[in-house]
C-alpha cells in the first residue's frame, strides 16, 4: 500500500510539473487524436468497400483498436519513465535511484508522465464505449465479470511489455533504445485482427511477444468470436507471465549496471 | 579510533570494469561487433577500510584513483568484483533498501533532486519514500532550512537553481532522514568561496553532532576544516591512512622563502652556501625562491645566509601545507613522496 501511494505521489508531482507547459499539453492531446484518427480512417476506408475482414465486422475491429489505444495511454501514464531508461543508464543517473529505499523499477516508471496519455486514454475509452454500444452485447453477470478480469490484465500486459522492451537498454547501452521503439511498432500490428497476418507473425505476436493479448484475444473471447476465442481466457495468465518477465529482466539488467565515471 | 563499533567495514574490496577494445573509426567498431575484445580495468584493487561511528574521513587521491568507485561500492550502487562490504551491519548492494535508510549521499557533480520538480516536491517524495514521520520531518526541515537557508528555494524548479543553491538543496535532501553516515563526493566542486565556507561550516557542525562523514575531495580546505583522518588512494589502492595533523607534520616539512632582491641573484654563490636547498629564480632575475627542509635548518638561517650575500628588499616564508602534499601525491612520477608517511 505504501509502495502504491509513493508511486501515485511521484506520478502526481510529475504530472503537476508537466501541466505547467500548457501548450505542450494541448499539442500532444491533439496529436494523439490525429494519430489514432488516421488509424480509424484506415478502418473506415476498408469497411466502406468490404463488409467483413476474416469474419470481423467494423465495430468489432474498432473494439480491438480501442483496447490498444487505451493500453497505450495506460502505459504512457504509468510507465512512460521506462522510455528514458536508456538515457538514465547511459548517463549513470540510476545511481540516485539506487540510493533510495524504494524499488528502482518503480522509480524509473514514475520518473515521467507521457503527455499524450490523456489524448490516448480519452480516444481509447471513447472507442471502447461506442464499439460496445453498437455491438449489442448482452451484459450478463458473467460477461461483466469477464470484462472486469480481461481489461486490467490486457492493460498490465502492455505496461509490462514496455518495461521488458526498454530493459534491454541494460545490455544495449546506447543513449536511446531504438530496439524498444521497434518492438513497440511491431505491437501496433495487433490493432487489427490477427488472422490477417501470416501464420509465423501470428505465432510471434501470440507467444514470444504477446501483443495480441492486449486487444485481439481478450476481444475474441469477450465477443465469443472465432474458433480460437477460448485462447482469450489465458489473458490473466499471460499478464502474470509478462509482469514476472518485466520484473526479472529489469532486475537482471540492474545487476549489469555499472554507473558512469569513476 | 579506539575499537568502538565499526560503521563501515570493507575487506579486500575489488572492482573491475570491462572496457571494449575497439580500433578507431567505423571499421574498428564493425570489427568489434564480430570479434569482441575487452580490456579489464581495475578501478579498485583491494581496499581494506574501517570507519568507526563518529569519524570524519577525507578520501583523497588523483583523478581516476578509484575514489568515486569506492564510494559507489560502499553505497551499494556498484556490486564488487571481489571482497566484502558492510555498512551498519548491512551489505549495501544486497539490501539496498535497508542500506538507504542508514546512509546519505551527495554527489557534487550530479544532483539527486528530481530535475523537473520544485525543490519542495523532492523533499516530500523523499519523506514518503523514507517513511519519515510528520513530526520528525518538520523538525528536520526546520533545522535544515535554518542552517542551509533553503527556505526561499523550496518553490523553485531544481533545474533553475544556481550551483550553490543546488548544492545546499542536495545536502538537505541527503540529510532529511538523519542518516548515520554521509558520503560526500566532491561536495564543494565549482562553488565560490563564500558558499564553500558555508558548506564546510555545515559539514563541521554535522561531524560535531556525531554523524560519520566520508568526504572525497581535491580541496585542501575541505580536508583541513572538516576531517580528522585522511586516507590517500592511488591506482585503486590505499597508500596512506592516518590523522590529518600527523600527515601535515611528517610529510610537509618543506618550507619556501621568497626573496625580492635589489640586484640579480648570484645563484651559484647561494647554492654553494645552501647545498641541500633548491635555489631558483622566480618571474625575474631579482626574484629568488629557496626551498628547503625546515627540519634541517630554520628559515631564519636561510634568510641570514642570503642577506649576507645580496641586498634583500622583501621576503616571504611559505610552509608547505596539505595542499602541496596532495599536489605531490597527484604527481604519480614521484611515489617516493609517499613512502615517508608509510
Amino acid at each position: 500500500m505504501h509502495t502504491l501511494r509513493v508511486y501515485r505521489r511521484s506520478l502526481g508531482a510529475h504530472l503537476r510539473a508537466t501541466l505547467e507547459y500548457q501548450a505542450d499539453f494541448w499539442i500532444l492531446v491533439v496529436a494523439a487524436v490525429l494519430t489514432q484518427g488516421a488509424g480509424l480512417l484506415l478502418i473506415a476506408t476498408i469497411f466502406a468497400r468490404v463488409p467483413r475482414i476474416h469474419g470481423w465486422g467494423v465495430w468489432e475491429v474498432v473494439l480491438i483498436f480501442g483496447m490498444m489505444v487505451l493500453a497505450q495511454g495506460t502505459s504512457e501514464l504509468l510507465a512512460e519513465g521506462t522510455w528514458g531508461l536508456a538515457g538514465l543508464i547511459n548517463r549513470g543517473e540510476l545511481d540516485r535511484m539506487l540510493l533510495r529505499p524504494y524499488p528502482c523499477l518503480l522509480q524509473v516508471c514514475s520518473s515521467r508522465v507521457g503527455m499524450n496519455a490523456f489524448g490516448n486514454l480519452t480516444v481509447g475509452g471513447g472507442l471502447l464505449v461506442s464499439a460496445l454500444a453498437h455491438l449489442d452485447v448482452a451484459w450478463t453477470p458473467g460477461r461483466v465479470a469477464l470484462a472486469a478480469v480481461l481489461l486490467p490484465s490486457a492493460l498490465l500486459i502492455k505496461v509490462s511489455l514496455t518495461v521488458v522492451a526498454n530493459s534491454t537498454s541494460f545490455w544495449l547501452r546506447g543513449a536511446i533504445n531504438t530496439f524498444a521503439g521497434g518492438l513497440d511498432q511491431l505491437g501496433e500490428l495487433t490493432k487489427y485482427p490477427l488472422s490477417i497476418y501470416s501464420v509465423g507473425l501470428q505465432a510471434v505476436l501470440a507467444t514470444a511477444l504477446p501483443f495480441a493479448f492486449i486487444g485481439f484475444f481478450p476481444v475474441s473471447v469477450f465477443l465469443q468470436h472465432g474458433r480460437l476465442a477460448w485462447v482469450g481466457l489465458l489473458t490473466p495468465l499471460v499478464a502474470a507471465w509478462c509482469v514476472f518477465l518485466a520484473v526479472t529482466v529489469f532486475s537482471r539488467g540492474l545487476r549489469r549496471y555499472e554507473s558512469a565515471g569513476n | 579510533m579506539a575499537s568502538t563499533s565499526a560503521l563501515v567495514e570493507a575487506t579486500g574490496l575489488v572492482k573491475e570494469f570491462r572496457r571494449p577494445r575497439k580500433a578507431p573509426g567505423l571499421a574498428g567498431a564493425l570489427k568489434h561487433l564480430v570479434t569482441r575484445r575487452f580490456d579489464v580495468h581495475r578501478a579498485v584493487a583491494g581496499i581494506d577500510l574501517r570507519i568507526d561511528e563518529g569519524e570524519s574521513v577525507a578520501y583523497v587521491g588523483p583523478n581516476g584513483a578509484g575514489k568515486s568507485t569506492t564510494v559507489k561500492l560502499l553505497t551499494g550502487i556498484l556490486v564488487p568484483t571481489a571482497g566484502e562490504v558492510r555498512v551498519a551491519g548491512v551489505v549495501p548492494h544486497r539490501d539496498r533498501v535497508a542500506n538507504a535508510r542508514n546512509v546519505g549521499v551527495v554527489f557534487g557533480q550530479r544532483t539527486q533532486l528530481w530535475w523537473d520538480l520544485p525543490v519542495h516536491e523532492t523533499f516530500e517524495l523523499l519523506r514518503d519514500m523514507y517513511r519519515i514521520p510528520a513530526a520528525d520531518y518538520r523538525r528536520s526541515m526546520d533545522r535544515l532550512c535554518e542552517v542551509l537557508e533553503i527556505g526561499p528555494l523550496l518553490p523553485v524548479l531544481a533545474r533553475k537553481l544556481s550551483l550553490g543553491q543546488r548544492m545546499r538543496a542536495d545536502l538537505a535532501a541527503a540529510l532529511l532522514h538523519e542518516p548515520r553516515i554521509v558520503y560526500l563526493d566532491e561536495p564543494t566542486i565549482g562553488l565560490d568561496v563564500s558558499v564553500k565556507d558555508r558548506v564546510r561550516a555545515f559539514l563541521r557542525q554535522l561531524v560535531d553532532d556525531g554523524t560519520t562523514v566520508l568526504l572525497t575531495t581535491h580541496d585542501v580546505g575541505d580536508i583541513e576544516e572538516v576531517c580528522r583522518r585522511i586516507v590517500v588512494v592511488d591506482e585503486g589502492r590505499i597508500r596512506h591512512d592516518g590523522p590529518v595533523g600527523v600527515l601535515r607534520d611528517t610529510l610537509a616539512s618543506n618550507s619556501t622563502v621568497r626573496f625580492q632582491l635589489a640586484a640579480p641573484a648570484p645563484l651559484h654563490l647561494i647554492r654553494e652556501r645552501l647545498p641541500d636547498a633548491e635555489v631558483t629564480t622566480g618571474a625575474s632575475e631579482r626574484d629568488l625562491v629557496v626551498r628547503f627542509d625546515r627540519t634541517l635548518r630554520p628559515a631564519g638561517a636561510v634568510a641570514a645566509t642570503v642577506m649576507g650575500l645580496v641586498e634583500v628588499r622583501d621576503l616571504r616564508i611559505d610552509d608547505e601545507g596539505v595542499a602541496d602534499l596532495i599536489r605531490r601525491l597527484h604527481d604519480r612520477d614521484s611515489p617516493a613522496a609517499l613512502n615517508g608517511a608509510g
